[in-house]
């Protein structure tokens, strides 16, 4: 008989333990998350580790994000990683992909070799390589995409790497944010998460 | 107020019911990662789903351990990346490192699947695909479609459907055809 009901309880067990386990999983899915974040690619706004995120995944595939929101995403290069962004262009803006790719020399050395041979280049090539210069290259964000990256543009992967994202890799929405480096005289380090997005004003 | 009996059947009903709440997630988590029944709309799959337009097919979707397992002409499906809201079925037609052939919208005579992207195309010419919005990430598969489920006249496997657009396969086949000449 003793057997009989430790496997009765182990049953019991098991099948409570799946069904909190799969709770959890929905819960972690579809309403709110809390989990660590790593990496120098969102400094100074999150730390690079021991910095834990407050996620809301109402706002997974992008429902009711807007341009300055921190979100989390799977990375379009390598969907088994998660990277925390913040969202820098909507569908329909014209972007600048990125200023910092091209650096000075290299412009300075185009502008000469345009100047030395002048004369025996098309105006075709001098037009597609002032295209290519780095502070002329922009994108229009195509419909259900955006354009992320970190705030840490000297130390990030983002769009400028991967080009647009789609918005279907968009897992959640970050609102605040924990710095457990810090105690708990500062509520270990709670801080909300802003939209740091500035509107242009005339 | 109520009877003996009553009270009993009621508290036996909301047993049975808070019980079966606790298996939601369950149920949730095994469609979210295992397997789940999925209806297919819309015409670009055309012959291989929904051939008479009228009714819709049913498949079984395999999500368990999809990444190492899509290969070229599998059946699968994604969330569209123009909008994330919709969910397209198409047929994979180039896995990363591969070069395409592409079709008509798409701005390139043909492309290199970056690291971790497919190109899918529906078997429809018809049907919106990766010659409109160029390569998808692997992040956006949903699923892997394995079995016409109904209608039951066509219950089994999957067919092959569409071209071969591999810009090393065409080059074999160019090849072949030219020594057939010969």
């Amino acid at each position: 008989m003793a057997i009989a009901e430790n496997i009765i309880f182990l049953k019991s067990t098991l099948s409570w333990t799946l069904r909190a386990g799969c709770f959890i999983h929905f819960f972690h899915s579809n309403i709110y998350e809390f989990k660590e974040t790593r990496g120098e690619s969102m400094l100074p706004t999150l730390n690079f580790k021991n910095d834990y995120v407050h996620c809301l995944k109402s706002y997974k595939y992008g429902r009711g994000c807007e341009i300055g929101d921190m979100v989390v995403a799977l990375k379009p290069t390598d969907p088994d990683q998660r990277v925390c962004k913040r969202i820098t262009g909507m569908a329909g803006d014209v972007v600048l992909i990125d200023p910092s790719s091209g650096s000075l020399d290299k412009y300075k050395h185009h502008d000469n070799r345009n100047n030395a041979a002048a004369t025996a280049q098309s105006a075709a090539t001098a037009a597609a390589e002032t295209v290519k210069d780095a502070f002329n290259r922009y994108i229009v964000v195509p419909e259900g995409h955006v354009w992320v990256t970190g705030d840490n543009l000297s130390h990030s992967l983002d769009s400028r790497t991967y080009s647009v994202m789609p918005m279907g890799l968009i897992k959640g929405k970050i609102i605040a944010a924990n710095d457990l480096n810090e105690d708990y005289r500062t509520w270990w380090g709670f801080r909300w998460m802003e939209n740091t997005f500035v509107k242009e004003t005339k | 107020m109520f009877s003996e009996k009553t009270v009993q059947t009621l508290r036996f009903t909301l047993k049975t019911s808070l019980i079966f709440l606790t298996w939601v997630p369950v149920i949730y988590t095994f469609n979210e990662h295992v397997c789940y029944i999925s209806k297919v709309e819309g015409s670009s799959m055309k012959p291989t789903f929904n051939p008479s337009s009228t009714k819709s097919d049913f498949v079984l979707l395999w999500k368990w351990n999809l990444k190492p397992n899509l290969n070229i002409n599998d059946v699968i499906l994604l969330r569209s990346p123009i909008n994330p809201e919709k969910i397209y079925a198409k047929r994979i037609k180039g896995l990363q490192g591969d070069k395409i052939q592409t079709r008509y919208p798409y701005p390139k005579q043909s492309v290199l699947i970056p690291r971790n992207h497919l190109w899918v195309e529906g078997d429809n010419i018809h049907s919106i695909d990766s010659n409109n919005f160029g390569p998808v990430s692997n992040g956006l598969v949903i699923g892997k479609a394995c079995y016409i489920i109904f209608p039951f006249s066509r219950f089994g496997p999957i067919p092959d459907g569409g071209r071969e657009c591999r810009e090393s396969k065409l080059r074999n086949f160019n090849q072949d055809k030219e020594s057939q000449v010969v």
